[in-house]
């Protein structure tokens, strides 16, 4: 069972546990990435999360049913992300799974994690206390030209 | 004759700029290397210039390789993704 979401809201962790659960399930793995306050040795206060909603929304359901194919059709899978300009300490994204049993969710849920690193088309540009911002540099889609 | 594609900007590419989309001409039958090639041609800095090398264009539904038609779908360019 697959939930997969673009949000201008704020996450909700038990919203991603509700969705994996069942009573053949024994494990539930829940990770919830935040905004740092420091990165490379600069003073964070937000990031600005920019994203191709449409286009994500497919990566994700495309990562999630893999998921699926590798750890089993039963698993449960949650994978939401947030749009728009974060404060430190907020959730801009949140996976979940559940199984039977935790090997699978573990691995699963680090699975979800991973592959939206590379593959989701999310942009982030942090905002420094010097009242700088940036657009960091992530991992390209295809073999550059 | 040319074919005008809007192509909808992202992450770096909207740095500086007010519009969201960059329109470039390309001929009617052109592939996704062919409007790379517009696309260097008409943005207006080195920056986005160099950015463009790493960044891929997709529809909706797919990352497109440089021999792929251009769609007539939207297109959007994707600089390097970093989420989470």
């Amino acid at each position: 069972m697959i939930h997969v979401d673009i949000s201008e809201s704020v996450l909700d962790p038990l919203v991603a546990l509700d969705h994996c659960a069942a009573d053949s399930h024994g494990a539930a793995d829940l990770f919830i990435g935040r905004v740092r306050n420091l990165n490379e040795g600069r003073p964070v206060t937000a990031v600005s999360y920019d994203l191709h909603p449409v286009l994500c929304r497919n990566v994700f359901e495309k990562i999630c049913s893999e998921a699926l194919e590798q750890w089993g059709e039963h698993i449960h899978v949650f994978l939401a992300h947030r749009q728009g300009r974060l404060d430190v300490g907020e959730a801009s994204v949140i996976a979940a799974v559940s199984s039977p049993h935790r090997a699978h969710s573990f691995e699963a849920c680090r699975y979800l994690v991973e592959q939206m690193k590379v593959r989701a088309p999310i942009w982030k540009q942090e905002h420094y206390v010097d009242g700088d911002s940036e657009w960091i540099k992530g991992h390209v889609l295809r073999n550059p030209a | 004759m040319t074919r005008q594609v809007p192509v909808r900007l992202f992450g770096a590419f909207r740095q500086g700029r007010s519009d969201s989309t960059l329109t470039v001409e390309v001929a009617p039958n052109a592939n996704v290397a062919e409007l790379r090639q517009a696309m260097h041609e008409a943005l207006d800095t080195d920056n986005a210039r160099s950015l463009l090398k790493a960044s891929a264009f997709a529809t909706d539904s797919e990352v497109l390789d440089d021999s792929d038609a251009v769609p007539e779908r939207e297109i959007s360019i994707l600089p390097p993704v970093c989420g989470g």
